[in-house]
């Protein structure tokens, strides 16, 4: 019998082929309260976290930045008013429903006219070589099914001397941090997803896959593996998110 | 490095105090409107930290981390910062402030801050409504304007209580007349001891002859 390659969705091993359906099946469900649960889940400070993301991206009026698994479009939004109407935003995200929600919401705020939302896929980018200044993922690489593919395709579309900065859940500093983080992730997180989204099981999922996440010195490893230059990587809120930097030599 | 959360969370809630403000001052957001794209540098001494302060339109943000193009790096500390922007004859000098880059978007500052004139009633009416928040606008001012008297004076209401009441100290003539008496005294005896030391190398010199 041919052995079939798999892949963790969570802590489940799946075949590679069904990650990005069941991924889907996640998003399409929280889509619509994507942001409540964020707020409540983080208590706000995720937008602390996209704050300092937003300021090392060094983005400049008349850029080109792309900004995938945008989802609801946090990232874009600030992105739009920096670059200004001679720069371009896209906003990329490879599920419908959290696409569709991220532009209207983007529309009902009045972003617009530099932002061009694109179904894509982080592994096979739909852009031409050296198009970007900056790339952006946020909450997004723990659910591409091959990291480092994906990383390759980023840096493939960002031009010599753009920036890749990749936020992601992390591996807390501290044992205790940790503890305490491994309580409220797996107790009350799919407690509060059952009461605010009526859907604990994507939300135990959200927790499983940030668990299966590479740590940061893994990650940065695979950054430079895939080309960067100059990785490196700031720890937040004591390591329970961290941003990665490389440089596109 | 510290985390960056915690900086985050201080520079936007900094952020969102100075903008709020600005909400109900319009003729200061026409103003920083001339000044968009200007970037601010502040490296504070004390308390430590590190900024910058970049004018987008009418909004100030305030940011931990820029890589683009400085206007003006001010040095100094906060209270020293806070008076320059609010007196426009203050120097940086007098204050230990150090300035690099161009000395123009200080000055502007200068001249905004000193003409601010942030209209409190406005958010306070959202809440209360027009007649209680005039009422308390007005109790508020008079406190204000009897406060800002009252630390005016209080420096010299100080001093002569301590010298003509208590006599604990001389009177301020007689100290000031003592301290010229003492200068003076200082200035003669350096000059004394110039002479002897003038006089010492001379005896020096013939003994060696």
């Amino acid at each position: 019998m041919k052995d079939r390659k798999t892949t963790h969705f969570g802590y489940q091993e799946v075949p590679v082929e069904e990650k990005a359906g069941r991924v889907a099946e996640v998003f399409h469900s929280v889509a619509a309260r994507y942001d409540v649960m964020n707020d409540l889940m983080s208590g706000g400070i995720h937008r602390l976290w996209k704050r300092f993301t937003i300021e090392l991206s060094g983005a400049r009026p008349g850029q080109h930045i792309l900004d995938i698994a945008g989802g609801t479009g946090d990232l874009t939004a600030r992105f739009s008013r920096i670059v200004g109407a001679s720069g371009q935003v896209v906003l990329a995200d490879i599920n419908e429903s959290m696409l569709r929600v991220g532009r209207d919401r983007l529309l009902d705020r009045g972003v617009a006219g530099n932002v061009v939302p694109v179904q894509a896929d982080a592994q096979y980018l739909p852009f031409p070589d050296n198009t970007f200044d900056c790339i952006t993922i946020a909450f997004g690489l723990r659910n591409v099914t091959d990291k480092d593919l994906a990383l390759r395709s980023m840096l493939r579309v960002l031009k010599p001397g753009g920036r890749l900065l990749v936020l992601e859940f992390s591996k807390p500093e501290s044992k205790l941090l940790e503890k305490v983080y491994d309580q409220y992730s797996f107790r009350l997180l799919p407690f509060m997803g059952k009461l605010v989204a009526n859907d604990a099981d994507s939300y135990r999922y959200l927790a499983e896959s940030i668990r299966m996440h590479p740590d940061q010195e893994t990650l940065k490893q695979m950054m430079a593996d895939a080309g960067f230059v100059d990785c490196e990587y700031h720890n937040m809120t004591g390591g329970i998110v961290a941003l990665h930097r490389g440089i596109k030599p | 490095m510290s985390d960056p959360t915690y900086r985050a969370g201080f520079d936007a809630a900094l952020e969102t105090a100075i903008n709020t403000a600005l909400q109900y001052d319009p003729t200061t957001r026409a103003r920083l409107q001339g000044l968009d794209g200007k970037v601010m540098a502040l490296n504070l001494t004390a308390p430590k930290l590190q900024c910058c302060l970049c004018i987008e339109g009418d909004q100030v943000r305030v940011r931990q981390h820029w890589e683009g193009d400085v206007t003006t790096s001010v040095s100094g500390s906060a209270i020293a910062f806070m008076r320059l922007l609010k007196d426009p004859d203050a120097t940086p000098a007098a204050l230990g402030v150090s300035i690099s880059g161009s000395s123009a978007l200080l000055a502007e500052l200068q001249w905004i801050m000193s003409d601010l004139d942030i209209d409190w009633e406005a958010p306070l009416a959202q809440l209360v409504g027009d007649i209680p928040a005039h009422s308390i606008g007005s109790v508020l001012r008079s406190a204000s304007s009897w406060l800002s008297a009252s630390l005016s004076r209080a420096p010299v209401a100080a001093a002569e209580t301590i010298s003509e009441e208590w006599q604990l100290t001389p009177p301020q003539a007689q100290f000031e007349a003592f301290a010229d008496d003492l200068a003076e005294l200082s200035l003669a005896t350096e000059r004394l001891e110039a002479r002897v030391r003038l006089l010492q190398e001379q005896f020096s010199r013939r003994e060696a002859e």
